[in-house]
């Protein structure tokens, strides 16, 4: 049995600008094992990108420590970290060409010029450029630059990838193609990566950790699965995927008495005032009076207000005893909600466990 | 919204009342006269071979061209380091210090030149080529680091933060990677500081003599006392240098991106 | 500190070339100008005096206030239509339009003062045309004196209003006036109502831009005024190389920094204020 050494280690980091109230990074901490991607992910302004800049050096923290595979980085120079980072921008050198770029690192580190080109040259092909060394930045398309950026980063063997929103400069059909080819190449390497984005479906898709960040402060740091599923906070239960907000009273036994229905939980808080989230594609749409699958103990008599098909999807905003409620479904599925108009009558069932229920505000 | 024609009328109004005065010099430039007399009695290069033939102007041309580039250079080697301060580093006092180093800019030369006239007289530094080169570069500096600074601030920041993740100390980076960037901006700092200092009329007047004199004080007295259109073809030969320059360094960099702050 | 450090040799040559002969100056200002106009190591504010009490400073000071005051009005109003076509020009055209105004700035201005002499001589364009036609039988004087100084004024400030202009105007959304427009404003109105008062806080900073530099132009009132134009500029000038009396020039050119300095702040003031509200 080996223990599960943490990779990079950060411990209680705080920084705050000057003149503003609020503290940018508010006390993270976190554990990543070697190999894995964590994904931090956030609104804009929740300190996801200055989490990103402590970690590469480039801002120092007030207080707290950063420690790759155990040794205390907080006080080196970003120059001095082994650090690959892929900015947002690319900040690829304009006056030198792609295998300039990507051998400047090796260059740093005074690696023989045939050794460099060699490597420069490898680090290309390995990101499908091997073609275009001789290339300056602007004769590069958007995601051959990502790539170059992507291979720069890579070449100097670092201990850590850092990636700053590496694919909102894309077009969004080039971007889940280089989304699945940074994981891929990340796995065959076997680097310890970060990545700061805003989007969840990228952070969903490419992370085996993420962690949701607001205001400073992670608010949820699990895996994809998890964080989607067991929101641990309204914040999160929000933030990631799209949720009905129900309100109301929570009685014993995690009955949660809302308007004029009382719905079922699993939840575990004391009674009180309490306010829970669904979300739409957990909720079954049956006929009015048709008894609901196995498990489904919660259902709802509803009126359809609105009926809104984008293609693959059908969502159905109802009115019920509880509140309003959005069911969504795929369109070809075995639902019937062809020929439903507003006003018609229906009726949502949805499982206790489905309802993640929190402590009102 | 297209411009009406009104505002195109009054426009080309404000444009003749910027441009007519260099129409003028290049017109009366090649007249024949013997004064500034419209329309001009006839043409001929009379005037421009006058003008290489005088050696007074002639002389004091190569003055000013020896100064200027004294001091272009100068100003590029004392302001671009602080220009690269002031655009890139943070540290107390940038925002006074930014301030200091602009402000010999805000007062009139008339009241620069009289003080160092005032100071390097007594020393007999005045006319003598120290004198002149601290003199000019009084301007010089100020206006160098104001377009250095500009040249260095649009190379992006992360370009640096960049080359530091690759294992460049921040004196490597900045050699490597933001000075050859901003190259076009040196250059373009060097054209413009060489023009500020040949054009420089107001401090020479108090720091020139009878032995060193440069040739924008030499044609401000000929113009003083006599207006014939020898000083139009000096005037003219000016222009086309001045155009030549900004054509330059509109072709580096963008005048108004240099000037504008 | 690096950044100080960086910048110390800028700032050592700029403490010899400006901070000495201005603390020099001011020195000077308070020594004694004797009998036979010799200097004489003192402190005193006589010069001061000697200046304050003489009716010729009014004069001297009024004079240089309307001249610059009327100039760098005049300048501005015409500069304002310059940055407005600037602004509506086709991005092809802007940069053009832009470097042709405030080309003038470029070109020494001697050689533009030249210009206007063949302009507005005796026997110039002006005068030419006036009485080619008929319209004068003697030739209008509109050099050597206070028009011509006027008019060189105007044009050599024009530049630096163009710049304060343009990149005031710069910041106003060209929609703003498109959706004037929209609304049923025609063009007048939309001038008058909308750009107009947008535009205000930019006119009032380039004016007083404009306005600083004329009270310190020198070259233009000595070219253009033929030795006949006064203001406080040439009187420095004449003070410290014809009559060499550097006290009188020294406190004359210590009263003008006075009144810069004071305008300076005033334009600080309402720049900052013209910064809040765009």
């Amino acid at each position: 049995m080996t223990m599960a050494v943490a990779h990079l280690r950060l411990a209680g980091l705080v920084r705050h600008y000057a003149g503003s109230p609020s503290a940018a990074v508010d006390g993270i901490s976190l554990d990543l094992p070697r190999g894995a991607l964590l994904a931090l992910l956030g609104p804009s302004g929740c300190g996801k990108t200055t989490t990103l800049r402590i970690i590469a050096g480039l801002e120092v923290p007030d207080s707290g420590t950063i420690q790759v595979a155990g040794r205390d980085v907080t006080t080196l120079p970003p120059h001095q970290r082994q650090m690959g980072v892929v900015f947002q921008s690319y900040a690829l050198f304009p006056h030198m060409s792609a295998s300039g770029n990507v051998a400047f690192g090796l260059e740093m580190r005074g690696i023989s010029r045939a050794e460099r080109a060699r490597r420069a040259q490898a680090a290309l092909e390995m990101v499908g450029l091997g073609a275009l060394g001789a290339r300056k930045p602007r004769q590069l398309s958007g995601g051959q630059q990502q790539r170059v950026a992507l291979a720069r980063a890579l070449a100097i063997e670092p201990d850590l990838l850092l990636l700053d929103e590496p694919l909102s400069a894309l077009d969004a059909k080039l971007r889940e193609g280089v989304r699945d080819e940074i994981r891929a190449l990340q796995q065959r390497l076997g680097t310890t990566t970060v990545f700061v984005t805003h989007d969840q479906t990228e952070a969903l898709a490419m992370a085996d950790l993420v962690a949701v960040m607001n205001a400073g402060r992670i608010e949820q740091l699990a895996a994809p699965e998890e964080i989607f599923e067991r929101p641990a906070t309204r914040f999160v239960a929000t933030f990631v995927g799209r949720a009905a907000r129900l309100r109301g009273q929570l009685e014993s036994g995690g009955v949660l008495r809302c308007g004029g229905a009382a719905l079922r939980s699993t939840t575990a808080l004391p009674p009180g005032p309490a306010e829970a989230f669904l979300r739409p594609h957990r909720v079954r749409l049956l006929r009015p009076g048709q008894a609901p699958p196995p498990g489904y103990d919660n259902t709802l008599d509803a009126q359809l207000l609105r009926r809104v098909y984008t293609g693959e999807i059908v969502v159905l905003e109802a009115d019920t005893a509880a509140g309003p409620l959005t069911a969504e479904m795929h369109a070809d599925g075995e639902e019937g909600w062809h020929g439903l108009a507003p006003g018609d009558a229906l009726r949502l069932a949805f499982r206790p466990a489905d309802l993640a229920v929190f402590r009102a505000s | 919204m297209r411009p009406s024609w009104w505002l195109r009328l009054f426009a080309a109004l404000g444009f003749v009342v910027l441009l007519a005065p260099g129409a003028l010099v290049a017109l009366i430039s090649i007249s024949a006269g013997d004064f500034l007399t419209f329309p001009p009695p006839g043409f001929s290069l009379r005037w421009y071979r006058a003008l290489l033939s005088n050696g007074t102007l002639m002389s004091a041309l190569g003055t000013s061209a020896l100064l200027a580039a004294i001091v272009s250079v100068l100003a590029l080697l004392l302001g671009g380091p602080a220009a690269y301060a002031i655009a890139r580093l943070e540290f107390p006092g940038r925002g006074m210090l930014e301030a200091m180093l602009s402000a010999p800019l805000l007062l009139p030369t008339l009241v620069l030149g009289l003080g160092l006239l005032l100071v390097l007289q007594p020393l007999g530094l005045a006319a003598t080529w120290p004198g002149l080169v601290l003199g000019h570069c009084l301007v010089a500096i100020p206006f160098a680091v104001r377009i250095m600074t500009t040249a260095f601030a649009t190379v992006p920041k992360e370009l640096e933060a960049a080359a530091w993740t690759l294992g460049a100390t921040p004196l490597q980076a900045a050699l490597r990677i933001t000075l050859p960037n901003a190259a076009p901006g040196a250059v373009a700092a060097a054209v413009l500081t060489f023009l500020v200092s040949f054009d420089e009329t107001v401090i020479s007047l108090f720091l020139v003599g009878p032995r060193l004199t440069t040739l924008p004080v030499e044609m401000f007295r000929y113009a003083e006392r006599t207006t014939d259109p020898l000083i139009a073809a000096l005037a003219m030969s000016l222009i086309v240098f001045a155009v030549l320059m900004v054509a330059l360094v509109e072709r580096l960099l963008g005048l108004t991106r240099a000037m504008g702050k | 500190m690096t950044g100080w450090l960086l910048a110390a040799p800028a700032l050592a040559v700029l403490a010899v070339a400006f901070l000495w002969p201005m603390a020099g100056l001011f020195r000077i200002s308070l020594n004694r100008t004797t009998e036979t106009g010799a200097m004489e190591a003192a402190l005193t504010t006589e010069s001061y005096a000697k200046l304050l009490g003489d009716s010729f400073t009014a004069e001297l000071a009024w004079n240089t206030l309307l001249l610059a005051g009327s100039s760098a009005a005049v300048a501005t109003v015409l500069a304002l239509p310059v940055a407005l076509m600037v602004r509506a020009a086709s991005p092809r055209w802007r940069g053009l339009l832009a470097l042709l105004g405030i080309a003038p700035l470029l070109v020494s201005a001697t050689a533009r003062l030249v210009g206007w002499m063949a302009i507005l001589g005796d026997q110039g364009l002006i005068n030419a045309m006036l009485m080619g036609s008929g319209l004068r039988d003697t030739p209008l004087p509109l050099i050597n004196n206070w028009t011509g100084v006027r008019i060189g004024l105007v044009e050599s400030l024009m530049p630096y209003a163009v710049l304060v202009l343009i990149a005031g105007l710069g910041r106003l959304d060209p929609r703003l006036e498109e959706a004037a427009a929209t609304l049923g404003a025609g063009r007048a109105r939309t001038f008058l109502r909308v750009t107009l008062p947008l535009a205000a806080p930019a006119l009032l900073a380039a004016w007083l831009l404009t306005l600083v530099l004329g009270l310190s132009s020198f070259i233009t009132p000595r070219l253009m005024g033929g030795g006949r134009v006064f203001v406080m500029a040439t009187e420095i000038y004449d003070l410290a190389l014809e009559y060499v009396d550097w006290p009188g020039a020294a406190a004359l050119a210590m009263l003008l920094l006075g009144a810069l300095v004071l305008l300076m702040l005033l334009r600080a003031v309402t720049t900052r204020g013209a910064g809040r509200r765009a």
